[in-house]
């Protein structure tokens, strides 16, 4: 697969104040297909965590006959984890706390969307 | 090398069947594979080609029960007899503790059987191994063969057997020679842990 | 069935499976030798795994080393419902692989993960290569009476 097309988008989400690495990642796989991600992150490690996340995220929701998930986020005490995505391809972007997550949460689901 | 765990007082050994190509190396574990009960033997792994020959090994895993008051596994490989094959020889015959050497008692192989012999040689000493220290059985396969076209036991000691090691007749394809092939190896295996022990206990 | 061989590698194994959940895991020494195992249920087929995973890991260093010197490292198969990891562990006592069979409970990204942590623990806790891995059991002196009956028992000849 050629990953050139997500680079821009890559790219984009990355100017966002506080996003200190974003990531197309296969959920089925937990490899990052493409990353940038900034020094001290390490991109293999949460591409592999934030895959099974979202795989669980996405299995419970089907589970509770919720459907599809749009949109995960996980709030820690130094930041967050966000992911979109659609079939096996997942965007993912870890940031500050200070990010302006709204604004990535509808960036990230646009950018989902144009997985198809 | 024999592996040994004290703890659980268990022994492995490994036992590499080698030999020229078709000498009956597979037959040998296929023989053995369909003697034994199956909650004594593993699944026979054969890595092979579609027209049935070694491409990397033979595999049987076989419990042979409690020895000495040690649950004693051996491990029976074969290699892949075609001379191409050498590397992958190499590799199957690190660690083994004994050797069975199969030989195609047909005339018209002796040059093979004299050849894979000095291939295991080499082979060994690649290794590091003395020759002579590592257990050894002969098998003659396939005496069951018409008389004219093989070369008897004493013709093939003559040929073969220079270091006057436990040689067996056999037609491995009808389980002749097989059991009494495998007891002689896993006495000379087992026995050389007696030795080793007894020499390192000073006795 | 037992899970370690060796007690050193028995909490390690365990937490990797636990936190990569994979289905069936091997520890081993690169010769063949079980360290220890989750999932299997018969020795015979912890014998031939081992076996097995020994060959691929040998073979594909070999194959390394032939093609510009350095053997290859780690190693996975994708199946249609089953994967596999076979990866290499360097520890004072010597080189030790990891085979990992898992399924879509989990993914190569996690197993590889969780493989690096085990990777540093095994490492920890490997103790140095002890040369009386030459040291053999003192089997009885008439050892071919018991060996005679089990092989009679084998091959149905009593």
């Amino acid at each position: 697969m050629n990953a050139a097309p997500w680079l821009a988008t890559l790219t984009a989400l990355s100017r966002h104040r506080g996003v200190l690495g974003t990531l197309l990642v296969s959920e089925r796989d937990g490899l990052a297909v493409e990353s940038m991600v900034q020094i001290g992150v390490n991109a293999e490690t949460v591409a592999a965590l934030a895959a099974s996340l979202h795989r669980k995220a996405r299995l419970a929701s089907a589970a509770a006959g919720y459907g599809g998930v749009h949109f995960v986020r996980l709030d820690a005490e130094r930041g967050h984890v966000l992911a979109a995505g659609r079939d096996d391809l997942l965007f993912v972007v870890i940031s500050e706390s200070r990010a302006n997550t709204g604004l990535l949460r509808v960036e990230l689901i646009r950018a989902a969307a144009g997985l198809a | 090398m024999s592996i040994v765990n004290y703890a659980a007082r268990e022994i492995t050994c490994k036992i590499v069947y080698y030999g020229p190509g078709r000498s009956g190396k597979t037959t040998n574990l296929h023989y053995i594979y369909g003697q034994v009960p199956a909650e004594r033997r593993g699944q026979m792994v054969s890595l092979a080609t579609q027209t049935d020959r070694t491409l990397f090994f033979d595999f049987l895993p076989l419990d042979l029960g409690t020895i000495s008051g040690f649950t004693t596994r051996f491990q029976l490989y074969t290699v892949p007899g075609q001379v191409y094959y050498a590397t992958t020889r190499n590799l199957v015959l690190q660690g083994a503790d004994g050797v069975v050497f199969v030989a195609d008692s047909q005339r018209r192989q002796l040059a093979e059987n004299i050849e894979s012999l000095q291939d295991l040689h080499a082979n060994l000493a690649s290794q590091g191994v003395d020759a002579r220290t590592v257990p050894l059985v002969l098998q003659y396969n396939k005496q069951d063969l018409p008389r004219e076209m093989i070369m008897d036991a004493s013709e093939l000691d003559d040929e073969l057997n220079f270091r006057g090691v436990p040689a067996h007749v056999g037609d491995a394809l009808h389980g002749r020679g097989v059991f009494e092939t495998l007891r002689g190896i896993s006495e000379l295996v087992l026995r050389k842990l007696t030795a080793t022990a007894d020499a390192g206990a000073g006795r | 069935m037992k899970a370690a061989v060796d007690a050193w590698v028995e909490e390690p194994l365990l937490r990797f499976v636990r936190d990569a959940r994979v289905r069936l895991a091997l520890v081993l020494e690169a010769s063949g030798r079980v360290l220890a195992q989750h999932g299997f249920t018969r020795s015979v087929d912890v014998m031939s795994a081992c076996a097995l995973a020994a060959a691929i890991q040998a073979s594909s260093a070999e194959l390394g080393r032939q093609l510009d010197g350095a053997p290859f490292g780690s190693l996975h198969h994708d199946g249609s419902d089953r994967q596999l990891f076979l990866g290499a562990i360097t520890t004072p006592g010597g080189l030790h692989l990891l085979l990992a069979v898992f399924d879509d409970a989990t993914s190569i990204g996690l197993v590889r993960l969780y493989f690096g942590e085990l990777r540093g623990r095994l490492a920890a806790a490997a103790p140095a290569r002890v040369a009386s891995d030459a040291v053999t059991p003192a089997l009885d002196e008439h050892f071919e009476r018991d060996l005679d009956l089990n092989l009679a028992r084998l091959f149905g000849r009593l």
